[in-house]
C-alpha cells in the first residue's frame, strides 16, 4: 500500500533536481496539497541534494495506481509550468514490496550517491518529523519509516558500510587536495550553516588556516563557527569573502544563484588570478555554472562528485551484500506485519458477524420462550454467548493471523471472507502481487 | 679514455633516462605500477649520474671544457635540469613531472649527440665566455623544468575543468603545486637568462657583422627574455597565473631551445672534423 514516487541522482541531473527541491518553509504547503488528495492516506516528502522523493501510503491496496498519479500531480505542480512532461523521463515509480525495500535502502544509504554516507539517515529523519509534525504519517507508513530507522541502524552496526566512508565533505577535501596540495595555508569559506556546511567544515576545516561561515542569518552561521573554531561573517560581506578565501562550499538553501559569475569575475581580478575552488552542494545549485569557465576558478556540484565517488564503492561491495541482507530480513518482517494488518478488518468483521448473529438469536429468545428471565438471567445469558464465540473464534482467528503473515495467506483471508461472506476488505494479495511488478533497479545512466 | 668508451657512456645514459621514463609511464597508466612512481626518480639519478660521466669523459675526450663552448649545451643543459628536478622534487612536490624531465633529457641527450660537437670557435674565446655559457645553461635548466611543469600544470588544469577524474594524468601533482614550481624556476632562471644576455653583449657586434644565424640567435634570445619577463611581469601586476602563465612558459621556453639550435647548426657547419671520429665509433658499437 505505499508508493515511492521521485527522481534521484541516478536518474536525473542536478539541472532537474534542483527544480523540484524545496527548502523546509514550503515543506508543510507541499504536505498539506499530497494530504488533500484523496488517493493518498499518508505521505512524506524527502528533498536531499541527491534525491526528491515522495513516500505515500494508499487507503488501500487497489489505490496504489490512483495514488501514484496523485503524487505525480504534485510533483508535476511543483515543477512549475514544464512540470510533468519534463519530469516524466526522470521519475521513478515504487509500489509495494519494492517501495518498502527502496525506503529501507534510501535510510540505510545503500542508494546514496556516497554509500554509506551517515547524512541522509538524518535527512531522513528530518523528512518524518516534518511530516510527524504535518500530521501526514498513519500508522503504515509510520511503521515503515521506524522500520527504516532500525535498518539503517542495524546496517551501521553490523556491517562496515559506513567505515572509513568517502561522504560528501571528504570527496570536497580531495578535490581541494587536487589542486592545493594541501589546505594549510588556505582558507575555507561556507556558504549556509546547515548540517552538510557542518559536515564540510568538520572535513575540510581539520587542515585549513581560517574557516568563516557566511550565512544569512548570521545567529545560525555564529553557532556553526563556534562549534567549528571558526569565525562568522556578515552575508552582505560575501563578495569581499570571495577575495580571500580558496575553498568555498556552498550549501545553501536559496532557490537562486548565491555566487554569480560576475561576482567571481570581479573577486578573481583582486585576487589576482589565485586559484579559486567551488564545492556546490546544494540542491538547487548556489554557484552559476559559467562560473567554471573563469580562468582559475573551479565549480563542482554534486553530480560532479559522483565519479569520485564511483571509486571508493568498489571497495564496499561486499559491504553493501551484508547491507542488502539486513534490508530483505527486515523487508520480511514488515512484510509479515502489513499483512497482519491487512487481514485485522476480516478478523474485526468475522468477531462481529459471529457475535452478532449469536446475540440476534439470543435476543429473539428473550422476547419470545426466554421473556420470563429476570435482567440478571439475561445478562449472564448475554455474557455466555459473548464468551461462547470468543473461545469459538480464537483458534480461528489466530490461525487466520499467522496465516496472513505466510506468503500464501492471502488465499486463507479470501477464503474466509467468502465462506463467511463478509463485506470486501483491502485484499492483502494485492501487496505482494504488485511488490515485484517494479522490481527492476533504477537505470544505472542518465536519460539522454 | 676512448670515444668508445665515450659512446658506451651515452648508451647507457640513454638506456637509463628511457628506462626513467618507462615507469613513469607505468606510475601514471596504471595502479599496478605504484611502486614505479617511486623507482622512477632513483632510474633518473643513476641516468644523471651516467650523464655526468658520459659529459666529463666526452669533453676529455675533445680537450673541450663543457662551460668553454656551446658544444655541449643541450646535453649539460639537460643534465643540470635533472639534477634540479631530483633536489628539488619532494620539496616542490613534484616528483611526477620526472615524467617529462625524463624524456626531455633524454631527447637532449640524443639531439646533442646527433647534431654534434665541434671544437670551440677561437672566434668566441673569452674570459667572459664560461660565465656567458654557464649561466646560460643554468638559466635553460631552469626553464626546462619550468616548461616541464606548465605542460603537466596544463594537462592537470585541463583534466580538472573537464571533471575528468580518470585517466592517465590523474597523478599529476596538485595543481598549485604546479604552478608555484613553474613559477619558481622561472624566477631563478631569469637573473641567469638576464645575466647570460648581458655577458652576450660582449659579441653583439657579431649582430652587425655576423650572418643570418647571429641575428637570428639574438632576436630569439631577446624574444625569450622578454616572454619570460612578460610572463613574471604580468603575474605580478596582473594575476596571470595558471594557464596563461603555463603558455607563456612554454613559448618562452621554446625560443630558447631555438637558440641553443641556432648555435647548434652554426656550431655543426664546423665541427665535421671532429664529428666523424664520433659517428664511426658509434658504428662500430651498433
Amino acid at each position: 500500500m505505499i508508493v515511492v514516487v521521485g527522481l534521484s541522482h541516478r536518474t536525473a541531473p542536478v539541472e532537474v533536481r534542483e527544480k523540484l527541491a524545496l527548502s523546509a518553509d514550503v515543506l508543510p504547503e507541499l504536505l498539506a496539497r499530497l494530504s488533500a488528495r484523496p488517493e493518498l492516506s499518508e505521505s512524506m516528502f524527502l528533498s536531499t541534494c541527491n534525491r526528491v522523493e515522495v513516500f505515500a501510503a494508499a487507503p488501500h491496496a487497489e489505490g496504489l495506481l490512483a495514488a501514484t498519479r496523485a503524487v505525480r500531480d504534485v510533483l508535476a505542480q511543483q515543477g512549475g509550468a514544464t512540470g510533468d512532461e519534463a519530469m516524466a523521463p526522470y521519475l521513478y515509480e515504487r509500489t509495494g514490496q519494492a517501495a518498502v525495500r527502496h525506503i529501507f535502502r534510501v535510510a540505510a544509504s545503500l542508494d546514496s550517491m556516497v554509500m554509506g554516507e551517515p547524512q541522509i539517515l538524518g535527512q531522513v529523519k528530518d523528512a518524518y518529523d516534518a511530516a510527524s509534525a504535518a500530521g501526514t504519517l498513519g500508522s503504515v507508513l509510520g511503521r515503515c519509516m521506524t522500520r527504516a530507522f532500525t535498518v539503517a541502524k542495524r546496517v551501521r552496526t553490523d556491517t562496515q558500510l559506513g567505515a572509513g566512508t568517502v561522504s560528501i565533505s571528504s570527496v570536497a577535501v580531495e578535490l581541494a587536495t587536487r589542486i592545493f596540495g594541501d589546505l594549510a595555508g588556505h582558507s575555507v569559506l561556507l556558504l549556509g550553516a546547515g548540517e552538510m556546511a557542518e559536515a564540510a567544515a568538520r572535513s575540510l576545516g581539520k587542515g585549513a588556516r581560517h574557516v568563516r561561515v557566511c550565512n544569512r542569518s548570521f545567529d545560525r552561521a555564529a553557532t556553526l563557527a563556534g562549534a567549528i573554531g571558526g569565525d562568522a561573517v556578515q552575508w552582505d560581506a560575501l563578495a569581499d569573502e570571495l577575495t580571500r578565501a580558496d575553498v568555498v562550499v556552498a550549501s545553501t538553501s536559496s532557490r537562486s544563484y548565491v555566487v554569480t559569475h560576475d561576482v567571481v569575475r570581479r573577486a578573481m581580478k583582486e585576487r589576482k588570478g589565485r586559484t579559486l575552488l567551488f564545492v556546490d552542494i546544494a540542491v538547487p545549485r548556489n554557484v552559476e555554472p559559467s562560473v567554471h569557465g573563469i580562468d582559475n576558478v573551479y565549480v563542482y556540484n554534486v553530480d560532479d562528485l559522483e565519479q569520485q565517488v564511483a571509486l571508493g564503492l568498489k571497495s564496499r561491495a561486499s559491504e553493501a551484500e551484508a547491507a542488502e541482507k539486513i534490508v530483505a530480513a527486515e523487508l520480511l518482517d514488515f512484510e509479515s506485519w502489513q499483512r497482519g494488518l491487512t487481514v485485522a478488518p476480516v478478523i474485526v468483521a468475522l468477531r462481529t458477524r459471529t457475535h452478532d448473529l449469536l446475540l440476534a438469536e439470543v435476543e429473539r429468545a428473550l422476547t419470545g420462550r426466554l421473556k420470563h428471565l429476570p435482567d440478571a438471567d439475561r445478562a449472564t445469558l448475554r455474557q455466555v454467548i459473548d464468551g461462547a464465540a470468543n473461545k469459538l473464534l480464537h483458534l480461528p482467528t489466530t490461525r487466520l493471523r499467522e496465516g496472513a503473515s505466510s506468503p500464501d495467506g492471502a488465499d486463507l483471508v479470501r477464503a474466509v471472507v467468502h465462506l463467511f461472506d463478509l463485506p470486501e476488505s483491502p485484499s492483502p494479495a494485492l501487496v505482494t502481487v504488485t511488490a515485484g511488478a517494479d522490481e527492476a533497479p533504477p537505470p544505472d545512466r542518465l536519460p539522454h | 679514455m676512448t670515444p668508445v668508451l665515450v659512446e658506451v657512456l651515452l648508451v647507457a645514459t640513454a638506456v637509463t633516462y628511457a628506462t626513467a621514463c618507462g615507469l613513469f609511464v607505468a606510475f601514471l597508466a596504471n595502479d599496478r605500477y605504484a611502486r614505479a612512481g617511486a623507482v622512477a626518480p632513483r632510474v633518473l639519478l643513476v641516468g644523471t649520474i651516467l650523464h655526468a660521466v658520459h659529459i666529463t669523459a666526452s669533453s676529455y675526450v675533445l680537450h673541450v671544457c663543457p662551460v668553454e663552448g656551446i658544444h655541449f649545451a643541450l646535453s649539460v643543459a639537460s643534465l643540470l635540469a635533472c639534477v634540479i628536478y631530483l633536489a628539488l622534487r619532494r620539496r616542490y612536490r613534484i616528483d611526477v613531472v620526472g615524467a617529462f624531465v625524463a624524456p626531455l633529457a633524454l631527447t637532449f641527450l640524443l639531439a646533442s649527440s646527433l647534431v654534434g660537437l665541434g671544437p670551440p670557435d677561437a672566434h668566441y674565446q673569452s674570459a667572459i665566455l664560461p660565465i656567458h655559457v654557464a649561466v646560460n645553461l643554468l638559466g635553460d635548466a631552469l626553464f626546462m623544468l619550468a616548461f616541464a611543469a606548465a605542460v603537466a600544470y596544463l594537462l592537470q588544469e585541463r583534466r580538472l575543468k573537464q571533471k575528468n577524474f580518470e585517466g592517465f594524468f590523474r597523478k599529476l601533482p596538485p595543481l598549485d603545486a604546479l604552478d608555484r614550481a613553474e613559477h619558481r624556476f622561472l624566477l631563478a632562471g631569469f637573473p641567469l637568462l638576464t645575466a647570460g644576455i648581458l655577458t652576450g653583449v660582449y659579441w653583439a657586434h657579431d649582430v652587425e657583422t655576423g650572418g643570418a644565424t647571429s641575428v637570428a640567435r639574438a632576436v630569439f634570445g631577446y624574444t625569450t627574455w622578454l616572454l619570460f619577463a612578460g610572463v613574471l611581469l604580468l603575474r605580478a601586476a596582473a594575476g596571470w597565473r595558471g594557464r596563461r602563465a603555463a603558455y607563456g612558459t612554454i613559448a618562452g621556453f621554446s625560443f630558447a631551445v631555438l637558440v641553443l639550435l641556432v648555435y647548434l647548426i652554426r656550431s655543426e657547419t664546423s665541427a665535421a672534423p671532429l664529428v666523424a671520429p664520433m659517428v664511426t665509433a658509434r658504428v662500430a658499437l651498433l
